[in-house]
Formats: C-alpha cells, structure tokens, sequence
C-alpha cells in the first residue's frame, strides 16, 4: 500500500535588485505565492493562501514583511479533525496581528504566541496541530528575524550559497514539534509544544540575498543543491522571473514526488532510520519505498524593492495565482479590497 | 438704464426694448431660481435636510483609532471580540456570523437586568436615554459630517446615538471649551434577522468639523450580542453652504444645550401684593398641599426640574428641596456636566442616598476639587454610588468617597482602567459595601484580599476581566472564608482560578444564587469541580460556563440534579454535552430561561429546533458563524 503523505510547500523568495547598498532606505519584500493542494474532500471549501493542510501568509506593515507557513499535522484526520483549520486559522491570526501592528520586529516568536493565544480566544473550539515558520524582515534595520518550530523551514541564499539555514525541530522521526490544541482529556497524550520552544534567530540581510521558506514537503523531495541550482539561474529582480523560479521548482519538486524511482532526502532519512512500520499517533501508513504520492505546498516568491517601487510590486502580488496543472487545482488568491470580508471560517468545524 | 437718458428718438424704443427685455429676463431668471431654491428648500424642510450647494469633495474615512468604551466581550490585550476590532477596514462585512474580528459589548437582552445583581433604574431616568453601552471612535481628518455608516455583521439594531464632539483628540493643545453635539438619536430596534446591514441613518448638520464620534447603544431588545465591525464617517472638509431658505427642524432636545438649566437661577421673584401666604399669585398651586407639589414635582426630569426652579419662588423652594434629590442620575447627561454644575447642585443634594455619575467627567469636566467639595457635602447619606467609566477618577477622590460615605453599600467601578491600583486600598473602610463591581479595573491582589477581610457584608461581587490579579484561588478562598453571605459572583475570564478556589467557594458561599465563569480556561470537569458546585449551590440561578471545552454530561446531569432553581445557563462551545443530558436539565429546571449552547458540537440546529418546541419557555441560543 502506498504512503499516503501530505506535503505543504512554501518558497518565499527575496530577490533584492543589483542597485546600490543604501543603507537608509527601506527594504521590503515581493512575494508571489505557489502551492500545490490535494483535495481529499472535495466539497471543503478552501481559502486561499491555504494548499491541503499548509497554509502562509504573506502580511505588510510599515515597519516590516512577514511571511509566514503553517503545516498541519495529517494524524487529525483518524480522529476526525480537519488539520487545515488549525494551520490556516494560525495562519490569519498570525497575518491579522501584523496588519495591525500588534507585534515587534526582532520577535517573531511574539507573533506566534499571540497567535496561538488568540486560537484559544476563539469561540469555536478550535482543534488540530501544525509546525509554523515566521520570517520577519524588518525595514528599517535590514535584519531578517526569523523563528521556527518544527520540520518547516527557510533557507537564505547569498552568491549562489547557502549562508542561513533553519534546523527541523523533530521529537521523533515525522514528529515535529507543534502547537496544538488538543481536546479536554487527551492534553496528555497530544503533543503540544509552546511557542517558546521554536528555535529563533536574527541576521543582516544584504541587497540581493534570496530566502526561501517552505514546509517540509520541499525540503524532503528536493535536495538542497537541486534547490540551489535553480535559483541561481534567477537573474533578474522583476516580479515575472521571480514566479517562473519559483514555478520551475515548484514542478521539479512536484516531480520528484511522483517519480516512483527517485529516493527523496525524506525517504534517505526513513530508511536510515530503518522505519517501515506504522505509528498511528504521530505518522502515517509507511511503506518501504517511501513514495509521496501526494505534495502540498503553497509557494511564496517575493522581491525586494525600494519604497518608490513598492507599490508596483503590492499589486503584481496581490494579482498573484497560484494555479498548477498537476494534481490539485489550488484557489487564487483573492483581491484584496477594502469591502472583501475575510471571516476566519467558512463552515463549521467537522464533530467528533 | 433709464428712458430718459435715450440720446435720440430711434435709439429709444430700442433701449426700452432691450431694457424691457432685460428686465424680463432677469426677472424669469430670479423667479425659477426663488422658485427652485424654495422647492428645494421645501423639500428640504420636509426633510429635515439643507439644500447645498455641492461644491466641496466628500471624504470617506474609516475610524483610526478606538478611544475610550465601556464593555466589551473580549479579552484585554486580544483582538478577538473586542472594541478595538471597530477600528481600521471591515474585515467581516458583507458576510453576517459570529466571528472574532468584530467588536461585540459584553452583555446582552435583558438577561444580566433580571439577576439580583443588577441594580433598580434611577428614577427621572428621561425617556429618551437608553444608552447602556458607549464606544468613542477618533478619525485621521476633521469633517463637517455628512453620513455616519455603522457596519453591523451580527444582530444589528442595537445603536441609539451618534454624537459628534468638537475637540481634535490628536490636537497638541486641546481647547478649553468640548462641545458634544448628537447628529442622531433613536430607539433601540430588533431588527428580524440577524443579518449583516449597514446602519446609516440621517444625521443632524454640524456647524463645527468634527474628527471625534461616539456611538451610544442598547443590546436590550437583542436576541444575541450585536457585533460591529467598522464605521465609516462621511463629510466634507470644508464647511458646506447653507441655503437662503434653510428651515432648521426645532428639535426638543436642542433647548437643553446650555448649561444654563443646571445653574442655580438669580431670578427674580414674583413679589407678593399684600404679604399673605394665601394669595401669592400662584393660582391653585397656593392651595395645594406641600407634599402634593412635591409629588408632582417628583415626575420632572432633572433639566425640567431645574427649568422650573426659575418660573417662581414656590417652585423654586419646591425644586430645591433635598427630598427631591434622594436619587440623582446624571449620567444622561454626561456630556454637559462639569465641576460648576455640580457645584450648584450641591445645595439640593444633602440627602442623597443614591448617586449616578457614570460616563461623566472625561477630558477636565470634573476634577477631584469639584467631586470632593460634592462629596463632602452630599456623601453623609450615600447608598449607592455609580462610577462607571469615570476617568477623571484618581486614587485621591476614592480617598474621599472613603471618608464621606461611611454608609456606602455599593460602589461601581467598572471599566476605570486608569485608575490606579493604589486607590482601590481605600475600598477596605467602606466595611457596609454589599455591591461591588470592578470590571475591567487593574485592582491587584493585596488590595482585593485587603477588600476581603473587611468588607464582610459582600453580597455582589464582580471581577470580570481584573486581569492584574495573580492567584485567583487565593481572591476565592478569602471570598469563602470572609464574605459568606455572597449571592453573586462575577468571573468572567479569570484566566487562573482552578478546582482548589472552585471546591472552597462553593463550601464557603452557600447562598450563591449567580456564578459567572466564563472563559476561565483552568477549569477542568475532570476535575469534578463543576460537579461539586453543583451539589453545594442548591439555590444556583444563573451559571456561566462560557467556552469551557471540558464541560460534559456529567456535570449538566448533576445541575439538573442539584439545582431547580436554574435560570440562566450558558455552555458556549464544548463538544463534550449531548442531547440527552440537556433534555434532563430542561424537564429538572422549569425555571429555565437561557440556554446558551453556541458551538456544543453535539447539539446541532435540529436539535435546538426541537428542544425550543418542547420547551417553549427557554429561550435557546445558537450561535452561527456563517
């Protein structure tokens, strides 16, 4: 029997132009969003930014850009939890908090707990897990502050290298660390870590460096040099190449996933650990080739700009869509006005 | 252009020509314009509207900033169901539900009016005045208002006021003199569906730009909590052109802008002809008894009260009688009070038992001088004493609500979050105090233990949202130990109060008849505390168990055990209660009139439908997110 594995992808991109270091000005991010979802059910709703069980966001304040991913743990669904519901409900929280400026700078771990809190605050009780990676780049002081807990990480790409690279925060093997909310009684058995255990780290970023944040679903079917070698074919700063980049991997990753043959880093990694047996709490159904037949992932890719140049940029990501033809059909990205309501549900929540 | 200056025979009857043509024209012209304008005015005074000329652009803008409110259901520092969410964009509307980006007041119905906690209205209440909840709202750019536009997403009707304030809230030197004008008042509503609207009604024109607006409203014809999610403020920048024929509607309320009707009268007295009593020009009111003109005075509001005092000597002897003003409610009138005013009223009031000054007082209106040489005159007989949302409350006026009303039984604070938390020490001398409501204060734990110890007589307690306080199990047992004839208790979201405080509150506080706990996290059923509350609290009236997941069976088959004498229950958003247990509380409790099950994932909309049927009584909640 197949492994029936869920994958979320985000790939944020940041692509400063070659134009001169200067310090004071204000860098930001351009970002497009790509993804891949499967539907198990297809009468779900699904919300955009939000592929299968992963969900980003992607959120501008005056003082920073924050990307955000979100990967919903599958295991929910034995116990008849949906998992997107935590992770895109983390996830608007966690773009909702920045749009209002509720949150610093140098301390996405804030925004995540903040996060996590105000699930809490909500009246529908709220049930399911998810790894998150918070990316915050902040203006003025052209710092990236970045925060992770779990298996879902970024990369920073600086002349063709890897200068930044976030660790997997794992108990054991497909068991990240998370946030959850667990139902009353089974808070002992549920893992459920605090915000405070994501691992955190700050640095400079120069003009020109590439970030890519994704899910786990990325790093596990493509290795690092494969993702290497793609970027560096990105040469320009405008919003188009950024997105074929971003498309281009997006498909190898796709790929390799489907490719029967190809032996992922994640199915390296399972085999090395001996593990063909099945874990019903934390993993799903293993099998001894460790195919993926399903990915899911939302791609972000963003560029930076200098303030004269931004606005262009926030309209090309805001018309962004994320529409693959292989797989599932993820939403596009809905226009965001004024009058738009973005009610946090769509449909109650599935009952036990 | 006058005949006579024709130079020459031909050229006059041309220049009478011309000049008769002129004449007409310019006469056409002025006549369709007075006609036009008069029509336009017309139409205008029949509708209460100028006719402008539209000259200058109109600006939208939604609220910048959330000011000042009294209530809210949310947690402070969330932004989940709270004030600050009526701010910015709308983030819900056109869709209509239940959902956290909205602001929500913390009460609605009339449920929290029939608890015993609730105090009796004052009287000389005015009719008009049914605000119960307010939200001040600053915008980036003042505006001569054309539209307000409230965006209600749930339950919408509850608005009754819109006014408009002079001051700039963001100006670096505010001005002395703030003038609150109301561009709209009206009745509460219920409106049939709980749909989503927008809410603009017709307002008055301002003669002053205006950043500053406040919303007053009143939940209490509701089904559910209203839930606003943004406001929109139209208007133009500069001042708009009144028309020649401009009709103001006379509006009643308008007679009583002026301070004036507060001010003691220095008018002159009707002089007596022959120095009789009998015949003092009165008329029949000379014959009647005293007390019967003071009965008949006692149905006057308090500016018709104060208008009064100034027609004549009798009227002015029987409008400053003390016995008139046992009861005083000056809220309705919040935004004209001021140290003066109260200063005159100072005389009248030396029996007061009971006293409203909620909402009053903000930005300089009253200062402590003003209040103390009040209390110190008036405080001697003083009851009951509202304070809700005064901030213009410091730690030395409640020194001196101390001091002077040695007999105070009930003390409302709620919502005077500036206060600081020194002051509420002073709490401790008030030893009568039977109510006590502190919501949204920061209160810390030593002066609420030290409130405890010497308050004993306690028998309304609310610390809903006290978030300053550490060990609510400490708060609990002291309340267990010390105030054993407590009947209600408020405490909602009281983040750390756990099964021990639970067990010891409800051995202490036998005649509890009303426990709020909601949102209180901590509390586990597993525990078997709601059980155990259960067991001990046979007069239990009112339980709130609000968004406690861990609420099950078990526990609602012991209330309906344990107490008959249910009213209100609210098990907002636990997935752990069935059908059948709810169906045994509700053949146990023929009491029963609320029953909040929003979110109880097990008692769907069929469910409600047919326990509504078979108890037509209880009022059944569902909540909805879409």
């Amino acid at each position: 029997m197949l492994s029936v594995l869920s994958y979320g992808r985000l790939v944020a991109r940041a692509v400063l132009g070659g134009l001169s270091q200067t310090d004071g000005r204000d860098y930001s991010l351009v970002t497009a969003s790509y993804g891949f979802g499967k539907d198990f059910r297809k009468g779900i709703l699904k919300k955009g930014m939000c592929y299968g069980d992963d969900a980003c966001f992607i959120a501008r304040h005056k003082s920073a850009d924050v990307l955000g991913v979100a990967d919903g743990v599958g295991g929910w669904r034995d116990y008849g939890v949906d998992p997107s519901q935590f992770s895109a409900t983390l996830m608007r929280t966690c773009e909702r908090l920045v749009k209002e400026g509720r949150f610093t700078p140098s301390s996405p771990v804030g925004i995540l707990t903040s996060g996590y809190y105000e699930l809490l605050q909500n009246k529908v009780p709220l049930l399911g897990s998810s790894t998150a990676c918070i990316v915050v780049l902040d203006r003025q002081s052209h710092q990236l502050h970045t925060c992770n807990l779990g298996d879902s990480g970024f990369l920073v790409v600086r002349g063709g290298e890897v200068v930044h690279r976030s660790d997997e925060q794992q108990h054991y093997f497909n068991t990240p660390f998370q946030l959850s909310i667990a139902p009353p009684g089974a808070e002992g058995v549920v893992l459920s870590d605090s915000p405070e255990a994501a691992d955190s780290s700050s640095f400079d970023v120069q003009l020109g460096d590439i970030i890519l944040t994704a899910s786990d679903g990325l790093f596990d079917n493509m290795p690092d040099y494969m993702i290497l070698q793609e970027l560096k074919k990105l040469k320009s700063t405008n919003y188009d190449s950024i997105q074929q980049t971003a498309q281009s991997i997006a498909k190898q990753a796709h790929e390799l996933a489907y490719d029967p043959n190809y032996m992922s880093p994640f199915a390296q990694f399972a085999c090395d650990n001996g593990l063909n047996g099945e874990n019903p709490m934390t993993s799903r159904c293993c099998c001894p080739l460790w195919q993926s037949t399903q990915t899911e992932y939302v791609m972000i890719v963003g560029t930076v700009y200098f303030p004269s140049q931004s606005s262009a940029c926030l309209q090309l990501r805001r018309a962004a869509s994320s529409r693959m033809d292989c797989g599932g059909t993820p939403p596009s990205l809905p226009p965001l006005t004024a009058k738009t309501c973005r009610p946090l549900f769509s449909a109650e929540s599935a009952s036990i | 252009l006058s005949p006579s200056h024709a130079p020459q025979k031909r050229v006059f009857p041309m220049l009478t020509l011309l000049s008769m043509f002129y004449y007409i024209c310019l006469r056409r012209r002025s006549r369709s314009g007075t006609r036009g304008e008069a029509l336009s005015s017309r139409r205008a005074v029949e509708s209460g509207q100028r006719a402008a000329l539209p000259v200058s652009v109109e600006v939208e803008q939604y609220a910048k900033e959330v000011l000042d409110f009294s209530s809210h259901y949310g947690s402070e520092n969330s932004m989940s169901y709270t004030m600050w969410n009526l701010a910015g964009s709308p983030n819900v509307y056109p869709s209509s539900g239940d959902f956290t980006q909205t602001a929500v007041f913390r009460a609605y119905g009339t449920w929290w009016e029939q608890c015993a906690s609730a105090p009796p209205p004052f009287r000389r209440t005015p009719k008009s005045f049914h605000s119960q909840d307010y939200i001040e709202l600053a915008f980036e750019e003042p505006v001569y208002p054309t539209a307000v536009e409230v965006l209600e997403t749930y339950h919408p009707g509850a608005i009754v006021q819109i006014m408009a304030c002079s001051l700039n809230p963001f100006s670096q030197n505010p001005p002395a003199d703030v003038r609150w004008e109301v561009l709209w008042a009206g009745e509460p509503t219920k409106v049939l569906t709980p749909q989503a609207r927008q809410f603009s009604p017709s307002i008055k024109q301002l003669s002053f730009p205006t950043n500053l607006i406040r919303l007053e409203a009143n939940s209490s014809l509701l089904k559910y909590y209203t839930e606003l999610d943004a406001v929109i403020l139209r208007g133009q920048r500069e001042r708009p052109i009144l028309s020649l024929y401009k009709m103001p509607r006379i509006d009643i309320c308008d007679l009583s802008d002026s301070d004036d009707e507060l001010l003691d009268p220095g008018a002159s007295f009707r002089q007596t002809g022959d120095g009789k009593h009998m015949n003092l020009g009165n008329g029949y009111f000379d014959r009647l008894p005293y007390e019967l003109i003071q009965l008949i005075v006692s149905h006057l509001t308090l500016p018709d009260l104060c208008r009064l005092a100034q027609t004549c000597k009798l009227f002015h002897q029987h409008c400053s009688d003390p016995l008139q003003y046992t009861q005083l409610s000056l809220q309705p009138y919040w935004a004209r009070l001021n140290d003066t005013s109260l200063g005159y009223l100072q005389s009248r009031c030396t029996l007061l038992q009971r006293l409203n000054l909620s909402w009053t007082g903000s930005r300089g209106a009253l200062t402590f001088s003003g209040f103390s040489s009040f209390m110190k005159v008036c405080g001697g007989n003083l009851v009951c004493l509202e304070l809700s949302c005064c901030h213009f409350l410091n730690e030395a006026c409640l020194e001196v609500i101390s001091q002077t009303c040695p007999g105070l039984q009930e003390l409302n604070l709620s919502s005077c979050d500036r206060l600081h938390h020194q002051a509420f020490m002073h709490i401790s001398k008030l030893t009568r105090l039977r109510r006590l409501v502190l919501y949204r204060t920061k209160i810390e734990q030593t002066a609420m233990l030290s409130i405890l110890t010497f308050c004993t007589e306690l028998r309304h307690l609310n610390l809903g949202s006290c978030v300053m306080i550490e060990d609510y199990d400490v708060v609990v047992s002291m309340l267990a130990v010390r105030c054993r004839l407590l009947r209600s208790l408020d405490l909602w979201r009281c983040r750390n109060l756990t099964e021990r405080g639970l067990a010891e509150l409800a051995v202490g506080c036998r005649l509890l008849e009303e426990l709020d706990l909601g949102w209180c996290s901590t509390l586990q059923s597993s525990s078997g505390c709601f059980q155990h509350l259960a067991r001990n609290l046979p007069r239990l009236r009112k339980l709130f168990l609000t968004a406690n997941r861990t609420v099950c069976d078990s526990d609602i088959e012991e209330l309906a055990a344990n107490c008959p004498a249910l009213q209100h229950l609210d098990i907002l958003g636990t997935r752990m209660v069935s059908s059948s247990s709810l169906r045994k509380l509700l053949q146990a409790c023929p009491k029963l009139l609320l029953l909040d099950v929003s979110f109880c994932s097990q008692v769907d909309a069929r469910i409600v439908q047919e326990l509504s049927g078979l108890f037509p009584n209880v009022a059944i909640k569902k909540s909805f997110t879409q």
